[in-house]
């Protein structure tokens, strides 16, 4: 039981990691992002590449994770910036589809749908499984706390003033001067950077990725921690990571006990539970549980 | 990588078997059910297939329990989802592993699943039993701890293209879903036909599995004027193709995996599309009952070959605890060949097994899916191969060998 | 690959076929998007409802395919209407954004649902699998000629509402200037609600057209959807000419690459549409500057 809940809160902390990239995006800066698991793979397999086949040691090939995704989302950015939010919604959703199906495809490069095995994990062999577990508890958890650090600095600076002030109204912001595409730019980067860091983390911790593990669930997943700890929050993004593990975990002892139904049934109420409490939360706390506190009124 | 490590696996293997051969028949007998873990999909891609492996499943551990469990203990099985998604399916496993306590894990169907599994497993020192097709999956560092009842891709399409090349196929298109395995399909296949006098492969397309529309492919299969079309895909798409290829007056062979036409395909299709068919799979002699038994528990239908594997894992998983006379992973991981090869009493389903294991006999079991003889890899091996042509919503037997 | 003038026109209209089935939906987004402004992912999800309407319509009560369409049009609309006043409605206020994120949710709950009653076994309609008609070579199949009928009847009948009845020219006024229709007299919930009926319905009836070609399961609404956005971005957002050009474009895209790239790419094609439109004209082909 204790080892199935540190993998869990292993896996909400990557959730978290994952949450505070986008709330830089799509919370701070205003901008959308529905290719997030895009950007998760893109660190996971630069990092995975480069440790198992360039022998590059760990904490580099993470740091090079968060860099490749840094710049794919600086390319994504400066396509996208012009865009309106419902246009970046599809544009963005479509980006990560393409990334898993270049990753299915370039056999050469990613080893295709076969995906890659046997990535080095710190420590991995020479502890135990159990406190191999902890050893990453710790790593993502502290990534998590510095990412959080370095996020809710951002936001308080004035470079995170701007970026409000663009999401609220870019034209306002373009008029007192800001150069506004250049700071979409760059909250696009470090956003994407630290959603890249935590595929890089996930791919060492999991030992192996393929392309089908970067579907499109795993954005709503996201973007429903977000939702549920409150957009533009740091903290919220954090709290939200951890309820949607214990929603995404708590649903299966839920559907285990429900009695007279077809176990494919039983994963169908648990999809749809999921897919609704999404829809509930944002009915009923549309700020979420960790409101932003510099909130303005929120426009798309 | 797998090299350096196959030595120490085999060393591990030994002094497994050894140790536990000496201490087996350990504390046994109380109460406490013994539990396994199943991983199907049934969401997402796999979907098709999951709920039948399910059900197999749960079946043979019904009729074990009927037949008095193992040594006395229920069997009860715990199913999670794996969405055909290797995060959800590691999520799945963490919990039946910690949670559940499983000793053993079957059912995993997505290469994908099955490869981000199984260092769960061997860390944990559980057996687990999958179908996944891709080649590197027993390649992978287990320690004997992964049992594949789907032959290797090589094992499988080298057959296969012996008995096309047998029934006069020399020109042969081969479209292949992406998967791990279509690359060393095709390897495979081109191999083959360079054997063969006027062999040759004519043309070798991979498409995306979630696509709708395949008119473009089928004008190439046409343009190529082969003999032999080979569908090296899963059930939505081939119901796809097989309709287009009808459309467009294909007339020459078809030849599939026997998982990507199935009873929901003859239901879908006309008969006049299906009929012609042919389908090849791993398959027990032609006297072994267990595959028609299996029929007979689903209603009388066409059993998809991933259930009768599926049915396999479970009975091995049970014979293997039983012979033991202990439930733990590492004792089903070393008895699983004690009971599944060698010159024991043959038998075919679990009742019949548990019988004779309780009554002293060795046993060996021969399954739904093939005789389940597992080489040191845990791959399957010596299996027959059935090839049956659909006719008019159901298949006939063309050859078995 | 493309040897001569005839590998040419047969991937063209190989194209035309796989655009016509993609269509609908895309139309049927751009409705809702015209009226409502906001994108509904959820059009995968009345896409498979639909889907699976006409499938019991024409499988268990024995209609034929012509008219189980319509029965297709009739649930998918209601199942839109439905969960545009349960779920999305409600969230207008909190802006576009909340209620597309909102709409993916949607798409997933509806999955389910469609799974929990049906299962995720394929189904096919009861429907004889015809023989191609070739011309000079040219290969055309009676079935997709007709589907492709079915489309283009469905559009035309959605261009007369819009173009000779009061009701569509509401909801061109609706969709022009919300306020200023507001003001003379139109009711605008009224005009969203039909927006999101005919939307959903079409969405719908093309989810049963794509059926018709393949075979049905949960995920058929969502197997198209990247192609069904990529469409109605193309065309432009809100444009309903444009949704139907945007779909033919895709379509013939899509086709293109599987014969000049490789298969495996198709979903790529329609993605680098999106982009390639979007750099050059960012309101889509037939859209509108906002």
């Amino acid at each position: 039981m204790e080892s199935y809940l540190v993998a869990m809160l292993v896996f909400a902390g990557l959730y978290a990691l994952m949450a505070l990239g986008l709330n830089v995006i799509w919370g701070l800066a205003g901008m959308v992002n529905l290719g997030l698991v895009g950007f998760f793979a893109v660190g996971a397999y630069a990092s995975a590449l480069l440790t198992t086949k360039q022998f590059w040691p760990m904490p580099l090939g993470w740091a090079a994770g968060a860099a490749v995704a840094a710049a794919a989302g600086a390319v994504m950015a400066v396509i996208v910036a012009r865009l309106r939010g419902d246009y970046l919604a599809i544009v963005t959703l479509g980006f990560a589809e393409v990334i898993r199906l270049v990753a299915s495809n370039e056999i050469w490069l990613t080893n295709g749908t076969d995906g890659i095995s046997g990535i080095p994990g710190p420590w991995r062999g020479a502890v135990t499984p159990q406190q191999f577990n902890l050893i990453f508890l710790g790593i993502v958890w502290a990534a998590v706390a510095l990412a959080f650090l370095l996020c809710a600095r951002v936001s308080h600076s004035p470079f995170g003033r701007v970026l409000r002030a663009v999401r609220e109204d870019q034209d306002v912001a373009a008029v007192a001067g800001k150069p506004v595409l250049w700071f979409k730019v760059r909250a696009f980067c470090l956003g994407a950077a630290v959603v890249g860091f935590a595929g890089a983390l996930y791919a060492h911790y999991n030992a192996y990725i393929a392309p089908d593990g970067f579907a499109p669930l795993l954005t709503i997943y996201i973007v429903l921690a977000l939702t549920a700890g409150g957009v533009g929050a740091m903290r919220g993004a954090i709290i939200g990571a951890l309820v949607v593990v214990l929603l995404l975990e708590g649903t299966r002892f839920l559907a285990q006990a429900i009695p007279g139904v077809t176990p494919v049934q039983k994963a169908a109420l648990r999809e749809s539970i999921i897919a609704l409490s999404l829809i509930l939360l944002l009915r009923f706390r549309p700020q979420g549980l960790i409101p932003e506190r510099t909130r303005t009124k929120a426009r798309p | 990588m797998t090299e350096t490590r196959i030595g120490r696996r085999a060393a591990l293997w030994g002094a497994a078997g050894l140790t536990t051969f000496a201490i087996g028949g350990k504390a046994f007998g109380q109460g406490a059910p013994v539990v396994f873990g199943a991983l199907p999909p049934l969401t997402g891609a796999g979907g098709p297939y999951g709920p039948a492996m399910l059900r197999a499943i749960q079946q043979v551990v019904e009729e074990a329990n009927a037949a008095g469990g193992i040594r006395g203990r229920q069997i009860r099985v715990v199913a999670e989802d794996d969405q055909t998604n290797p995060d959800a399916g590691v999520r799945g496993a963490r919990k039946l592993i910690d949670v559940d306590r499983v000793s053993a894990l079957m059912g995993t169907w997505a290469s994908s699943v099955t490869t981000a599994v199984a260092p769960l497993c061997w860390e944990n020192r559980i057996p687990l039993f999958t179908v996944s097709g891709a080649d590197s999956i027993t390649l992978l560092p287990h320690q004997g701890f992964i049992f594949r009842t789907q032959p290797n891709s090589r094992l499988q399409i080298a057959t296969g293209a012996d008995f096309l090349i047998r029934q006069g196929a020399r020109r042969i298109f081969h479209l292949a879903a992406q998967s791990p395995f279509a690359q060393s399909s095709q390897d495979t296949l081109v191999e083959k036909m360079r054997g063969v006098q006027g062999g040759a492969v004519t043309g070798y397309i991979v498409y995306e599995r979630d696509k709708t529309a395949f008119r473009s492919e089928v004008d190439q299969i046409m343009r190529s004027r082969s003999d032999t079309v080979f569908l090296n895909g899963y059930l939505p798409d081939v119901t796809i193709l097989l309709r287009e290829l009808f459309r467009a007056g294909f007339d020459g062979r078809r030849f599939t995996p026997a998982y990507a036409v199935n009873q929901s395909t003859f239901q879908t299709l006309p008969n006049d599309v299906t009929n012609g068919v042919i389908t090849w799979q791993p398959s027990p002699d032609v006297d072994s009952g267990a595959f028609r038994r299996l029929q007979t528990r689903f209603g009388n239908v066409e059993v998809d070959p991933y259930s009768a594997q599926t049915n396999d894992h479970a009975t091995l998983a049970i014979l293997a605890a039983a012979a033991a006379g202990d439930a733990g992973g590492v004792a089903i991981r070393d008895n699983v060949r004690r009971i599944s090869a060698g010159d024991g009493e043959r038998v075919d389903n679990v009742t019949d097994g548990l019988r004779a294991l309780a009554a002293g006999r060795a046993i060996n079991f021969e399954g739904a899916s093939g005789p389940v003889d597992f080489d040191e890899r845990g791959d399957i091996r010596g299996t027959k191969f059935r090839y049956e042509r659909a006719n008019n919503g159901r298949f006939e037997l063309m050859e078995l060998r | 690959m493309i040897q001569d003038w005839r590998d040419l026109a047969q991937v063209l209209l190989n194209g035309l076929m796989t655009g016509s089935v993609l269509m609908l939906p895309a139309i049927g987004f751009n409705v809702i998007f015209a009226v409502l402004r906001y994108p509904n992912f959820a059009v995968a999800g009345y896409a498979t409802i639909g889907a699976f309407a006409g499938w019991i319509a024409n499988t268990q009560w024995g209609l034929p395919a012509g008219t189980a369409l319509l029965a297709a049009f009739l649930a998918a609309g209601a199942a839109g209407l439905l969960c545009e006043e349960a779920a999305l409605k409600p969230l207008r206020p909190s802006g576009a954004l909340t209620v597309a994120i909102a709409s993916v949710a949607l798409t997933i709950l509806l999955e389910n649902i469609v799974r929990f009653f049906f299962g995720n076994s394929l189904r096919g309609y009861d429907l004889p699998v015809l023989r191609d008609w070739r011309f000079d070579g040219i290969r055309v199949n009676p079935q997709q000629l007709a589907n492709t009928g079915y489309a283009i009847a469905a559009a035309s009948a959605l261009f007369a509402l819009l173009a000779f009845t009061r009701l569509g020219r509401a909801m061109r006024a609706v969709a022009d200037n919300p306020q200023l229709a507001d003001i003379k007299g139109v009711d605008p919930d009224r005009i969203a609600r039909v927006a999101v009926f005919v939307g959903a319905g079409l969405a719908g009836f093309g989810g049963m057209l794509i059926g018709l070609d393949t075979s049905i399961d949960p995920l058929t609404g969502f197997r198209v959807v990247l192609s069904v956005f990529a469409a109605a971005v193309v065309g432009g957002l809100g444009s309903i000419p444009g949704a139907a050009l945007g779909a033919m474009v895709v379509g013939v895209g899509e086709e293109m690459a599987s014969v000049l790239l490789e298969p495996a790419y198709r979903t790529v094609t329609a993605f680098l549409a999106i982009l390639l439109v979007l750099t050059l004209r960012p309101e889509g082909l037939l859209g509108r500057r906002t």
